[in-house]
């Protein structure tokens, strides 16, 4: 398996993570989290685990049942770590726990190392027997409601360690607080290599013209990706560039809001014959990776974001793109160099024209943002992270380390 | 060619951010939180920002903050005029830093704050080394390796060097006067300003450094062979 990132890797990423296999070797590696399916923790460690496994490490990923008032309750506990506030009762909290409890009999928790994922399995700690646990946050928690997370720290606190995707995303623990980013697979259909025949079957599918410049957002339709701003921000550039504008995304299935949001951009965009609106069903990886790789100019214009990972997608399709400064597009865009940070409506607009008239510069920003990828946000580099923190742990060392 | 008394093995290193949980909204919580943050902390903010590869106009992440983040332009050209470098230890260089913003201050009113989320977050590292598999034994073998080995090599026996040798020595330049007998060549090597050029630069630099030497070893002169026959 990992042979096949060689040559896509950093050799570099490669080599650490046959010595960190070599020590770790035949020891075991558990993750915990709460859904099989659909998100990126999910995507990620559905590639992540054969490869942890390929390195000799005994991985194993273990997924949590719960009734749907498990599930209402997470979701109340997810929202109030983001800010919102939300009514979590005492009873709330013990059927969490009792879930957690029922869970902990069910799954094999005896593992070298644990690593659990998000708040839904945090009160698992509670049943550690062994092993270095670690607390892995994908969510950005630096403005929670203050109750909520107060009580989650008091499982939170128990572990060796957390882990958060952003230093602004992490709270105040009194534990040790690593950050490690997500990552893209390389190698996945949504990222892969496409034959032009294969690009060409997405574009006749959805009746794309491939004679002008096409501008692209990937994106849930969901008022923080901010469709709206986009449209405008084409129309600015038409009055400039012919060029098609491109809106994709999934309906949001867990999101009431996708419905009203989808209208408003349809009426905003008002039959414009040169905006296409593309619903894409489930598992679209590939026609998602033809559309980028299609794409002359792309956006991820968040007013709110939390990683943005489809920055990083575009990116390692040689694309610079031009993304809000929110979230962890920064960490992503470096602004002038492998792609455009903006703050309104009109500098999404001039960074298009920027673009659409300076294919050099688009093409220089384009591999400089595949480098930028392939150094830092690849599947091996996050692999590479969570072995090395597990390994930094047990080793109990300074803050330097000798393999 | 000159024979090496002991060969160079290259190591290259990773690091993995840990966050300290301290963090500045403006420049007055900057210096404070400057003065006492952990030695490792100021460690990764000056002296690993050339671990990023590329470099802006800056040479460490306080004078990048100041200047982006809070536009106080003046106090981020004294910040990325600081040299590391020039400093026994981080409580003479975390001294420096703190100096350099309380002079700012005393000439500019009430400090500006930044948009939440755009606050400065005090990190540090854990730095892990490991070999690269590449071991050189003369000057010759040395100019291949030094163009193809990873940038973390390059920090590590370059940038990071500085701060385990001390005297402005680095890895490299020790090894040719010591390994080498080549004192004029380390004193080149050595002479590079390593704030005016990207990880990338320098590797360059010390190619092209090192190329001369060893076509004059060949030639006795720094002509290439083609402008030799012609």
């Amino acid at each position: 398996m990992l042979t096949r990132y060689s040559g896509i890797s950093p050799k570099s990423d490669l080599m650490l993570l046959q010595k960190l296999g070599e020590k770790l070797k035949n020891r075991s590696f558990l993750h915990v989290n709460s859904t099989r399916a659909g998100g990126g923790v999910a995507e990620i460690l559905q590639r992540m685990i054969p490869l942890i496994n390929d390195l000799g490490i005994d991985a194993r990923w273990e997924v949590m049942e719960g009734d749907s008032s498990f599930f209402d309750v997470t979701k109340k506990i997810h929202n109030a770590l983001q800010g919102n506030f939300e009514d979590i009762t005492e009873e709330m909290w013990q059927h969490h726990f009792e879930v957690n409890r029922r869970n902990a009999e069910r799954l094999g928790l005896d593992a070298d190392a644990v690593l659990i994922h998000d708040p839904q399995p945090a009160p698992l700690i509670e049943y550690r027997k062994t092993g270095t646990w670690m607390w892995r946050c994908h969510i950005d928690v630096s403005n929670p409601v203050r109750e909520v997370s107060d009580y989650l720290l008091r499982y939170c606190r128990k572990y060796a360690a957390a882990i958060f995707s952003v230093a602004k995303f992490a709270m105040a623990m009194d534990i040790g607080e690593f950050i490690i980013s997500p990552s893209i697979d390389p190698i996945s259909d949504k990222n892969r290599e496409l034959t032009p025949d294969e690009i060409n079957k997405t574009l006749v599918k959805y009746r794309i013209p491939a004679d002008r410049p096409i501008i692209l957002q990937v994106s849930r339709f969901d008022r923080f990706k901010d469709p709206l701003g986009v449209i405008e921000a084409y129309r600015i550039v038409k009055k400039y560039n012919d060029c098609i504008l491109i809106l994709a995304g999934s309906p949001a299935t867990d999101d009431p809001e996708g419905e009203t949001v989808l209208s408003e951009v349809r009426e905003y965009a008002a039959n414009d014959p040169d905006i296409y609106i593309l619903l894409l069903p489930p598992f679209s990886d590939k026609d998602i990776n033809a559309l980028q790789r299609t794409a002359t100019v792309v956006l991820q214009k968040s007013l709110k974001e939390g990683f943005g990972l489809t920055v990083s997608e575009t990116m390692w399709k040689g694309k610079p793109v031009i993304g809000g400064a929110v979230g962890g597009i920064p960490l992503q865009i470096v602004h002038g160099i492998t792609g455009f940070l903006v703050h309104s409506v009109e500098g999404a607009a001039f960074r298009i024209r920027q673009f659409l008239n300076n294919p050099d510069m688009t093409k220089r920003m384009g591999e400089k943002s595949r480098e930028y990828v392939r150094t830092n946000f690849l599947i091996t580099r996050q692999i590479r992270d969570y072995l090395s923190v597990w390994y930094t742990l047990e080793s109990k060392g300074g803050s330097v380390l000798e393999l | 060619m000159e024979k090496s008394v002991w060969p160079f093995d290259f190591k290259q290193c990773i690091t993995i951010l840990k966050a300290t949980g301290e963090k500045a909204k403006n420049l007055r919580e900057l210096r404070d939180v400057i003065s006492i943050v952990s030695g490792e902390s100021i460690f990764h903010h000056v002296y690993q920002y050339f671990l990023k590869g590329h470099i802006l106009e800056y040479t460490n992440d306080f004078a990048q903050w100041t200047g982006e983040s809070l536009e106080e332009s003046a106090l981020s050209e004294h910040l990325s005029n600081t040299d590391p470098y020039a400093f026994e230890n981080i409580h003479e260089l975390r001294g420096r830093l703190v100096d350099v913003i309380d002079e700012y201050l005393k000439k500019t009113p009430g400090p500006k704050e930044v948009l939440p989320g755009n606050e400065f977050h005090f990190n540090q590292t854990i730095t892990l080394i490991f070999p690269a598999e590449i071991r050189v034994r003369n000057l010759a073998e040395f100019l291949i390796a030094i163009k193809y080995v990873d940038g973390s090599s390059l920090y590590y026996h370059f940038y990071e060097a500085r701060t385990r040798l001390g005297g402005g020595r680095d890895d490299f330049s020790q090894w040719f006067e010591d390994a080498l007998g080549k004192g004029e060549l380390a004193e080149r090597i050595r002479a590079i300003d390593l704030f005016m050029h990207t990880t990338e630069g320098i590797r360059r630099h010390i190619a092209d450094t090192v190329e001369e030497e060893v076509r004059r070893d060949m030639y006795g002169t720094t002509h290439n062979a083609t402008v030799f026959w012609q």
